[in-house]
């Protein structure tokens, strides 16, 4: 790769290219590049809000409503309003929030209202930002609209 | 920083041995081409201030370009202008409207969309954009980003990017 040769009127001519330049370019480049590179890969999570819009809007209502409240003592409560009505706590287990537990009952849900595929997501004001998105997280496994709620 | 070196060697006769720098190339080739490529990959570009943790979720890593709204322990900022200061993530009480909004935030976030309106007035190319990024510390209590995101609501903002650290 840095050996060239020429072979001109039967004079060989042999050098070596001098890459030593190109290497302090790359040093300077790699140091550079390295320090504003960035570690952590930043992704996108959508949430909107369940009553935002300015005019109301033409699409049918769902058969029910789903909305989950997160409580402060990790406590889920499902409410479902609508053409059927329910109301479950789902408690803690083993001191982490109950996501299999929560997911087992929309897919319950999900099954019986098929056309069901948005929840309300609402928490408790204590209730820290980390446990609403990774309540979001669990539910768009099984309903791929959360929207948040309680305001 | 010279990379050519000359050995003698001790029994006599003089021999002069260049480095072999070719691989070493090669590498650095590697090297950069790979940070190139990682180098703007992420789904949306930001800067967190100083001691904000963002919380950890699987989310998409596709490219979204909005208004970015930072609630961080101290304060909040639109667009990395400060709009309204914070105690330990909460907004002082006389701050806060009946309807859950806040007073300063609410004209931050009023001036902003009656900017973004003369633009689309001007400029028909451009439309009106109800999206926004929240960039919200893990710590952070959900009344805050409730009034926050209330402030935004209530100005036409109701498309909301919850900005997460890509977990595994």
């Amino acid at each position: 790769m840095s050996s060239v040769s020429f072979d001109n009127n039967s004079n060989n001519q042999d050098f070596e290219l001098n890459i030593a330049s190109i290497i302090d370019c790359f040093t300077v480049l790699i140091a550079f590049m390295l320090a504003s590179a960035a570690f952590v890969s930043v992704g996108i999570l959508d949430a909107g809000i369940a009553a935002g819009a300015a005019t109301a809007s033409d699409a049918t209502p769902p058969p029910i409503q789903i909305t989950i409240e997160l409580k402060k003592n990790q406590t889920m409560t499902l409410k479902v309003t609508g053409k059927a009505q329910q109301n479950t706590d789902i408690t803690s287990k083993n001191g982490e929030w109950d996501y299999p537990g929560l997911n087992q009952h929309l897919a319950s849900l999900k099954s019986k209202w098929s056309t069901v595929d948005a929840v309300t997501l609402t928490a408790d004001n204590d209730t820290e930002y980390k446990h609403v998105v990774r309540s979001m997280e669990s539910i768009r496994k099984t309903m791929p609209i959360v929207l948040l709620g309680g305001f | 920083m010279s990379r050519r070196k000359s050995f003698i060697k001790r029994s006599g006769g003089s021999e002069e041995m260049t480095l072999q720098i070719t691989s070493m190339a090669d590498i650095f080739t590697i090297i950069l081409v790979f940070l190139l490529k990682g180098y703007a990959t992420g789904a949306v570009s930001i800067t967190p201030s100083q001691g904000m943790l963002l919380p950890e979720a699987q989310a998409s890593s596709s490219s979204v370009e909005a208004m970015k709204v930072e609630i961080s322990e101290k304060g909040v900022q639109i667009e990395g202008q400060p709009a309204s200061a914070l105690t330990q993530f909460a907004f002082a009480g006389a701050e806060i409207n009946s309807n859950g909004t806040s007073k300063v935030l609410s004209a931050a976030f009023e001036k902003e969309r009656k900017r973004q309106l003369m633009i689309a007035q001007s400029n028909t190319d451009v439309k009106i954009d109800p999206k926004i990024i929240v960039i919200a510390d893990q710590r952070a209590p959900y009344s805050t980003i409730k009034t926050v995101l209330a402030s935004a609501a209530i100005h036409g903002y109701t498309d909301f990017k919850l900005a997460v650290i890509q977990g595994e």
